[in-house]
């Protein structure tokens, strides 16, 4: 049946802009509005029907006799596609597709290879992903609802370094629909939020202990066009409204503004696949990608609390103590006359060592800041 | 990771191909094809979860696009029975889901319509067994996207053209709504022309008179053109006429005088000895384009040279393993030479052969 090029679909529906690549814009809760007319509850609840509940309902929407479906489930049954061979974990020998032909080759190339070391956080992450997989509340109030909708957000850490710009790394964040935006921005680790100001040399002691993130609480998100910024606390600025008051004496469409605590996932317009903006410590600007937009399904994760939801963080290499390359490194110098490179780190007990003698005075001229290792949320 | 969408897919419309070729849409078929090539095995073999995660993911996705439009309902088929298979046989828990995107719903809705009204219960059966088994995820798109923006060489994204329908589109453009609607404006014209002018003035006429009718018949006979165009090229593609015969022995003749033009090789003189020319023969008659489009350098003055000395005796192999004195109390062992080389995702035509 061919559909006559007049009916257009409604806009809500999502469809490539650019394909495989970002997708048009659509209002999010009324795309969550249209699945959900769409399909029946059953198909997305959290429930299974019992099997005898389930041929009855075939029998009835089919329309055939109890022994035609029983014939139907031993023609079309999964055992039927097993096959013999029950050793998974090894390609059989003489394959016949592709693709284990390319996997064989891989594997063989693989044991050629002589792996010095086990990588302990390689454990770590699969640890990551195994605590949250289909658990399920205790409290069944933190249950997600039925018909929920999970966003996926991939943020990308800032370029520092102009070198390093080829590699993306990020990390990506499963979020509720009903969710807050301020929800997301405190699930958000950037180690620019841990960093501590001063500097130190004369009185190493006395390093304060608050951190940038507790100094610092603007951020904003940028999504189509309007700034959501923060402003629970009295801290909080508006730092959005410097870059809209240029914008307005450029040749831009106006930019708008909204309370990020306000504004909840549903009430958005947003485009799949696209890079949106946030930023935090005034400076501090991450790309955010919504890479998918999808129903809830009985084997998520199902409590409330732990949602936004960490499923992937790049791991950074911590940097060593440059003296033992050993401990990590917690201070930075530089303009010292004493260390081999500008700027240097050294770790704790390196650092007093060599830079002050016995009575604890300074040696030699430098400047000395706290440093904070971009790999502590390993 | 991505490196093994290429030869996924491959498999897939193998399998796909040879389900066309059997003609029906019944399961039992498409299980007998799947068992001879032992298609489940194709998650064997990576011990590591996270990897046969990713590439059960891979897997789905990548037959995913099988089930929609604008592949043939046999086709669908044969991309939904694939689904299952690869739903059922993937060895991570919990499984990974296939996805399915808004767009493609009323599509997926209208195929399972035409199931059943087909009475294909096997069909109906099986989907019914997937949305059961809460096979899926319904997403906003296919695929998850990352914007990437970096070309691909559009190998993946190819329609196997046996698998889709022949175009129809002048069938889709003049549909019997637009043949009425058309004639209807006909007539309003022509009724508004004899109302303006009372005597037919030729002038005026400046369309065909019968309009629709000739539109009609003219789609109906392209229709019926393609149709038989498309059985005249199976039977071509059966048998060899006598026009190939003869066309094939001519071809062959000139192939011969060239192969014995091109074996024989002059011999250069005294003078130009060094520059002999050497029959390079060519293994198997097509060349890759990486291999003609580099460039020949002409050898340079010290490998010239090294060849020279080479050929005319050992002598300078003695010389150039001269002893070397700091090397005399090294303990003679095979050094493994081979410097760790990079696993080439695609392999070279020489290196392929099992």
């Amino acid at each position: 049946m061919a559909e006559s090029s007049g009916v257009t679909l409604n806009e809500n529906v999502p469809v490539f802009e650019y394909t495989d690549v970002s997708s048009k814009e659509f209002h999010i809760g009324a795309f969550r509005d249209l699945w959900l007319n769409a399909l029946n509850l059953d198909v997305y609840s959290y429930s299974d029907t019992s099997p005898e509940i389930r041929d009855v309902q075939l029998i009835e929407e089919m329309g055939i006799e109890p022994e035609t479906l029983e014939e139907l489930k031993n023609m079309c049954s999964v055992e039927s596609l097993r096959s013999e061979h029950e050793d998974t974990d090894t390609v059989p020998a003489d394959p016949q597709l592709s693709t284990l032909k390319l996997r064989k080759r891989r594997q063989e190339y693989k044991e050629s290879l002589t792996r010095d070391h086990i990588d302990r956080h390689e454990a770590y992450a699969n640890e990551l992903e195994m605590i949250c997989v289909g658990k399920k509340p205790e409290d069944l109030g933190d249950l997600v609802p039925e018909g929920e909708l999970i966003l996926t957000f991939n943020v990308l850490y800032p370029v520092l370094f102009q070198r390093f710009k080829h590699v993306r790394a990020y990390q990506t964040l499963n979020v509720l629909g009903s969710q807050k935006l301020t929800e997301l921005k405190d699930a958000i680790c950037c180690v620019s939020d841990l960093q501590v100001f001063g500097e130190f040399s004369n009185n190493p002691d006395t390093v304060p202990q608050f951190i940038s993130k507790d100094h610092y609480k603007s951020a904003f998100f940028f999504f189509n066009g309007t700034f959501y910024n923060d402003t629970r606390f009295p801290e909080c600025r508006d730092i959005s409204a410097t870059t809209i008051d240029w914008a307005k004496t450029r040749d831009f469409t106006e930019f708008e503004t909204a309370k990020m605590e306000d504004t909840c996932f549903h009430d958005l317009k947003m485009k799949v696949g696209f890079p949106y903006y946030y930023t935090h410590q005034g400076d501090c600007e991450h790309v955010v990608i919504l890479t998918d937009i999808r129903l809830v399904h009985q084997d998520d994760c199902l409590d409330k609390k732990l949602y936004p939801l960490i499923t992937h963080k790049h791991r950074v290499v911590t940097r060593k103590c440059s003296v033992c390359h050993t401990y990590i490194s917690r201070w930075v110098t530089t303009n010292d006359a004493l260390a081999p490179t500008d700027p240097c780190l050294f770790c704790e007990q390196c650092f007093r060592l060599f830079h002050y003698d016995d009575k604890l005075n300074k040696v030699g001229d430098f400047l000395a800041y706290a440093y904070v290792d971009p790999g502590t949320f390993n | 990771m991505d490196n093994f969408r290429g030869p996924l897919k491959s498999d897939c419309e193998e399998l796909l191909g040879r389900f066309q070729a059997t003609e029906s849409v019944r399961f039992e078929r498409f299980s007998a094809i799947w068992k001879s090539t032992n298609f489940s095995s194709i998650f064997y073999g990576k011990p590591d979860p996270k990897e046969r995660r990713h590439f059960a993911r891979l897997a789905l996705s990548v037959v995913s696009p099988y089930f929609h439009p604008p592949y043939t309902f046999q086709i669908r088929v044969g991309g939904l029975y694939l689904l299952y298979g690869l739903f059922h046989t993937q060895l991570c828990t919990p499984k990974e889901k296939i996805r399915i995107a808004l767009k493609d719903w009323k599509d997926v809705m209208q195929f399972q319509r035409d199931a059943e009204n087909a009475q294909h219960h096997d069909v109906v059966y099986i989907f019914k067994k997937l949305m059961s088994d809460k096979a899926f995820l319904f997403t906003a798109m296919p695929t998850m996207l990352f914007f990437r923006m970096k070309r691909e060489d559009g190998k993946g994204k190819k329609i196997c053209e046996e698998f889709v329908d022949p175009p129809t589109r002048t069938q889709e453009l003049v549909t019997t709504d637009m043949l009425e609607e058309l004639a209807n404006v006909h007539e309003h014209y022509e009724n508004l022309k004899k109302a303006v002018f009372t005597d037919s003035d030729p002038n005026v006429n400046l369309i065909e008179q019968c309009l629709v009718s000739k539109l009609n018949n003219a789609v109906i006979a392209y229709s019926s053109w393609q149709d038989n165009h498309t059985v005249k090229a199976e039977q071509l593609d059966a048998g060899e006429g006598p026009s190939n015969q003869d066309s094939s022995r001519r071809a062959q003749l000139l192939a011969s005088i060239k192969s014995r033009s091109y074996g024989h090789v002059m011999e250069a003189s005294k003078a130009r000895r060094h520059r002999q020319l050497q029959l390079v023969l060519s293994t198997d008659g097509d060349h890759t384009p990486n291999t003609s489009s580099k460039k020949k350098r002409p050898p340079s003055l010290k490998k010239r040279t090294q060849l020279r000395f080479k050929i005319q005796g050992t002598e300078r192999e003695k010389l150039t393993n001269a002893t070397r004195l700091w090397n005399l109390s090294k303990v003679k062992e095979d050094k493994v030479t081979e410097k760790k080389k990079q696993f080439k995702w695609t392999p070279k035509p020489e290196s392929d052969v099992t």
